[in-house]
């Protein structure tokens, strides 16, 4: 018995070792799993486990395994610089899925060079250019374009002041100088009341809420992320400025918020572009099943944000394999550029609901969002998808 | 400056770029900013481990010869005119930071270039014509003596050589009156007053002298970032290069080099060893802890560093006992090159 056992043993290893190797598709990650901004690292965790949902369901990509490599960029430029050449060079990624707003503009000519299709997480317009910036893609509408959703919904209501509160670095700065350059608040007819910067990291922002209150602003739009929102509706109840009078982007829109602030974070608005993580669509179900077998670790809206860009990337990839003949290039360049071309030709690509059909030749996806306000401690949609077009 | 620091000084060069050949694009860029961290190490050992100003401008100074080096690159100079641009501009620079020393000392200085730190940075970030604010400015690929530096590997036998010249140049330095000077300012600034020497004098040529290399490092960092952003040069990164040569040996002449390939490839380390592991994720989050917690060992343990834990074990491995001066204390931080004069 125990010589049949090592026959089959063998007989196992050397069909093995005779079957061709199957070729595996690597995909490269980083967020920011520790840093500032690791409250909405949601999309990384997402991105990352809809590739091995592929895996686990369909034996990853058009039968190729899916490697999905994630690191931690730390929100940390020379770190963020370090991995994308790890990325690109040495995992020879077919596609790299990046993090800050600042590496993305660091790299946008190196990306060029590389020929490497790049879905940024951040919704910087500077590098949304699908001439100048071929490989760059993101997954939503930029930050002017959320900035103009909320003002429009005000110039809708009859407010007329607005005042803008960001970040001094090119996060916060960056698109608030576009969006005033653009001259769209006055083409909608607002008033631009103040605009007020604070350190990315600030925890105390009480300062800048009574300069806040001394404007008397109808809308204060926040262009931050959860943590620094958490700042300011905190300081804002201190002065008595009510969280109604705040919307943030689409990095606000987290449970975190309530569940910190409670009553004060009451009637809070923030940009929604992905639907919540929990609702009732198609994708869900696909998470539900991944989660029975896997931790999910973060269940937000962010997640939801990271298996949408696993739907699109996939359907890229899978759609380049099959022009190849069902398997991947082995020469990676060709894999790339083949890959860049089918990102761009995805139509009205089903996410499973997290977001209206994606149609990725503007290399945007979706551009539709909506408002959504946090009514009994959980953000509630105010009315139906915009185009911020 | 002896033949075999020249020999150990071009050693460690050659097995870098041997490193960087055979390793491929990203390690050619890990080996270059272990090249740059270092020279940018070596800047501050001679201010904090040999003259003893502790400066926490660091990493402002770095991102002066960065912009400096920029600038004048994107305005068509040639990319050695621009570290040495840099250079300049980060020794002028750094002679300001240093103005405080004349009459501050000790923890009220390190105050001083705390604040100078801030100045800087709140400077990169409205000087939009020269920084480009807050978005950076963006940096072309320099060619030096003509050659396009426009690859990762192109960029690492620049660093090297200047590496290799820095080291060298601050190791003779230390063996000139000038350099002793240094020593005996950091051992008690009115002992060095009682014998003759002009302690604002010499503080001022520490300054000058540690900007000129900081700037030029600063210039390395911009050409291989290709970018030159307020994010990049913060307090953080100051405290990353402080972190170098105290984990390196202060005051010693291997111990930045040493430290600052511990700084820039410990990260490395942990990630890969956390992949091999399957536990990545929890040690990206205990990375910070272990990089906190490795600097407090030293501290305690071997405040002289990784140069005098090695020098330890090496005589421990021929069989000599280590004598008193060499054996971790916990007291001082003397260098034993310091003590040898």
């Amino acid at each position: 018995m125990k010589k049949i056992k090592s026959a089959a043993a063998l007989v196992a290893l050397a069909l093995a070792a005779a079957s061709p190797a199957k070729a595996q598709v690597n995909v490269c990650i980083w967020g920011t799993i520790t840093g500032p901004d690791a409250l909405v690292n949601g999309m990384s965790y997402g991105l990352r486990d809809y590739l091995e949902f592929l895996n686990q369901t369909q034996g990853g990509i058009a039968g190729s395994k899916v490697n999905a490599l994630l690191l931690d960029g730390r929100y940390k430029l020379d770190e963020e610089l370090k991995i994308y050449r790890r990325c690109a060079d040495e995992e020879k990624a077919v596609v790299v899925n990046g993090w800050s707003t600042g590496s993305v503009q660091a790299l946008r000519d190196q990306i060029n060079t590389d020929g490497v299709p790049f879905m940024t997480q951040s919704f910087a317009s500077e590098v949304l250019d699908p001439k100048k910036y071929p490989y760059i893609f993101m997954a939503g509408p930029t930050y002017e374009q959320q900035m103009t959703i909320a003002f429009r919904d005000l110039a809708a209501k009859g407010g007329k002041k607005v005042l803008i509160m960001a970040p001094d670095n090119e996060y916060g700065r960056g698109p608030v100088n576009v969006v005033r350059q653009s001259g769209i608040i006055q083409k909608l007819g607002l008033d631009l009341v103040d605009t007020i910067e604070f350190r990315y990291d600030a925890q105390d922002l009480t300062p800048q809420m009574l300069r806040v209150k001394s404007r008397n602003p109808d809308m204060v739009y926040i262009q931050a992320s959860a943590p620094q929102a958490i700042a300011i509706l905190r300081d804002a109840a201190k002065v008595g400025l009510p969280a109604k009078l705040f919307v943030g982007n689409l990095y606000t829109i987290t449970p975190t918020i309530p569940e910190q602030l409670g009553a004060a974070a009451e009637g809070f608005r923030a940009i929604q572009a992905y639907e919540p993580y929990g609702a009732e669509i198609p994708a869900m179900k696909q998470i539900e099943q991944f989660a029975a077998k896997a931790t999910v670790e973060k269940k937000d809206i962010y997640f939801m944000k990271g298996w949408m860009e696993g739907i699109a990337i996939s359907a890229a990839i899978e759609n380049a394999i099959k022009k190849n003949g069902g398997h991947p290039p082995s020469d990676i360049k060709q894999f790339r550029q083949s890959v860049r071309e089918q990102m761009e030709a995805l139509t009205n690509l089903d996410d499973g609901g997290i977001t209206p059909p994606l149609n990725f030749a503007n290399h945007q996806g979706s551009i539709q969002a909506r408002i959504a306000e946090i009514k009994d401690g959980k953000y509630v949609p105010t009315g139906e998808w915009i185009n911020a077009s | 400056m002896s033949t075999r620091h020249i020999a150990i000084a071009i050693g460690v060069a050659v097995v870098m770029a041997v490193l960087a050949v055979v390793l491929g694009r990203y390690g050619a860029y890990l080996v270059n900013a272990v090249a740059i961290a270092a020279i940018g190490a070596l800047s501050l050992n001679l201010l904090i481990g040999y003259c003893g100003q502790i400066s926490f401008a660091q990493g402002a100074l770095l991102g002066v010869g960065a912009y400096t080096a920029g600038n004048l690159g994107n305005a068509g100079l040639d990319g050695a005119v621009a570290i040495l641009g840099a250079g300049v501009l980060g020794a002028l620079v750094s002679a300001l930071i240093g103005l405080p020393a004349m009459r501050l000392r000790g923890l009220y200085f390190a105050i001083a270039t705390l604040a100078a730190q801030a100045i800087l940075e709140y400077l990169f970030k409205i000087l939009d014509p020269l920084t480009n604010g807050v978005s950076g400015l963006v940096i072309k690929p320099p060619s030096i003596f003509g050659i396009p530096m426009t690859s990762d590997e192109s960029l690492v036998l620049p660093s090297l050589v200047l590496l290799v010249i820095a080291w060298l140049v601050v190791s003779r330095l230390l063996r000139t009156d000038l350099g002793r000077a240094f020593l005996v300012v950091r051992e008690s600034e009115i002992v060095a007053k009682g014998m003759g020497i002009d302690v604002g004098h010499t503080k001022l040529w520490a300054f000058l002298i540690g900007g000129f290399i900081a700037g030029m490092a600063g210039a390395l960092i911009g050409f291989a970032n290709r970018l030159a952003s307020p994010e990049a040069f913060t307090l953080d990164l100051s405290a990353d290069y402080i972190a170098m040569i105290i984990i390196g040996g202060l005051g010693t002449w291997p111990g930045p080099i040493i430290g600052a390939a511990f700084v820039v490839l410990l990260p490395e380390v942990i990630q890969r060893v956390g992949e091999a592991a399957g536990i990545s994720d929890i040690l990206s989050a205990l990375r910070e802890l272990a990089f906190g917690l490795l600097i407090i060992l030293f501290l305690i343990f071997e405040p002289r560093g990784l140069t005098a834990l090695l020098s330890r074990i090496k005589l421990r491995r021929i069989g000599v006992v280590p004598p008193a001066g060499l054996r971790a204390t916990g007291e001082g931080s003397q260098s034993p090159e310091g003590r040898s004069r």
